[in-house]
């Protein structure tokens, strides 16, 4: 039993630098369930909410609250961004569910938005205490610290990246070797069907994919407003 | 044949593809599930505020119409009071003046009643003295002829009565 990477479907242009991926196709199947979830729950909203206009005006309201939280007063402007990482991510972690490959236990998925909110960090620090503070913040408390700022600074998004890459993807790793070694077992017992597959990943499924994505979707963005959140200072 | 990409990859074209896709779910997000759920939660709050403030001054109308009516019924228990007090003055003025009236009236018919009746006793009187002055000196008359003229007879007769009565 083989784990691989994403699938290469094709290449734009028949480029080779260009490939379509799984993870892309997926990212976009998440795309769509998210756009259609977000019509589906604002469609024909009253004054007097009922059902699933509920559901929406809670998670717009949850997000609001986390953000005043987290980021201070006066930065609902990033709301829409930390719902758009919160359901990305968690979607995109969920989409194994539905047998997907799950869109964050891609790198280049976790690093990009690990880039956005090194951006909007590196944005909100210059924009609140000035370039000069900014470049003057790597070398405090004493100008030897310069590289270890330097190196503490470009950790952020590394770090956040791969957490979270490295928890679906050790999830996906870890249930497809339980799914093969179960396979395995059932064979060495000389059952006829792979009995022992049934039932058993799913239950650690239940951890790996279910917890693990929703977890690790919410400790991205709780970081992401976190960090930002603190760059104002 | 299937083509994998490595388990671990970084790719300027994967992260800029993802970089695109997280910028359009940001702004599905934001068109279709934070700008109408925020208009509702505006509209909603502005309703909201509206009643309060509706209520607040229906409120303040209530309080300043029941002062009114307070004021407005004090006022009428006063006037009331005034009207009573009036009337009653007014009406005990004016009994004592009929009573006043009655009075004066019942003693000025006394008194015409006692002057009239003084009159005809001093009437009667007269006339009684007359009767008997003339009897007298008809009897008297009869009795001594022309010793005594007329003139004396009455004149003792007239003493005689003063004695008398």
């Amino acid at each position: 039993m083989a784990v691989h990477g994403p699938e290469v479907y094709t290449y734009l242009f028949g480029n080779p630098s260009l490939p379509i991926t799984e993870t892309m196709v997926n990212y976009w199947i998440v795309m769509l369930f998210i756009l259609f979830l977000c019509i589906f729950l604002t469609h024909g909203m009253k004054k007097i909410p009922k059902g699933k206009q509920v559901i929406a005006e809670k998670i717009v309201l949850m997000v609001d609250n986390l953000v005043d939280q987290n980021m201070g007063p006066n930065s609902r402007i990033y709301s829409p961004y930390i719902a758009t990482l919160l359901m990305s991510s968690a979607f995109g972690s969920l989409v194994s569910l539905v047998a997907l490959r799950s869109v964050t236990a891609d790198l280049n998925t976790t690093l990009g938005w690990a880039l956005i909110t090194f951006v909007m960090i590196t944005y909100t620090k210059i924009r609140y205490g000035g370039f000069k503070n900014y470049l003057k913040s790597f070398t405090e408390p004493i100008a030897v610290m310069l590289p270890l700022n330097i190196i503490s600074e470009c950790a952020t998004p590394v770090s956040m990246s791969f957490r979270h890459f490295g928890n679906i993807a050790g999830g996906l790793v870890i249930t497809t070797l339980l799914l093969s070694a179960l396979g395995s077992l059932s064979t060495m017992l000389h059952i006829p069907i792979p009995l022992l597959q049934i039932g058993i990943p799913g239950v650690t499924s239940l951890y790996f994919d279910l917890f693990s994505g929703c977890i690790q979707a919410f400790i991205f963005s709780m970081l992401t407003m976190a960090y930002v959140g603190s760059a104002k200072e | 044949m299937e083509i994998f990409q490595n388990f671990v990859t970084i790719g300027g074209w994967n992260i800029f593809v993802t970089l695109c896709n997280t910028f359009i779910t940001y702004l599905i997000v934001r068109k279709f599930l934070f700008k109408p759920v925020r208009k509702m939660l505006a509209a909603r709050s502005e309703e909201v505020q509206a009643m309060y403030d509706q209520a607040e001054s229906d409120r303040a109308e209530a309080a300043a119409m029941k002062k009114d009516y307070t004021e407005s019924i004090a006022n009428a228990k006063a006037e009331a009071a005034q009207i009573t007090q009036t009337a009653t003055r007014r009406a005990t003025v004016r009994s004592e003046e009929i009573l006043a009236e009655a009075n004066r009236q019942a003693a000025d018919m006394k008194k015409k009643a006692e002057q009239s009746i003084e009159m005809e006793r001093k009437k009667a009187m007269n006339e009684i003295k007359d009767e008997i002055a003339g009897l007298s000196i008809m009897i008297a008359s009869k009795v001594v002829e022309k010793d005594i003229n007329q003139k004396d007879h009455e004149r003792l007769i007239e003493e005689f009565i003063d004695k008398v009565g």
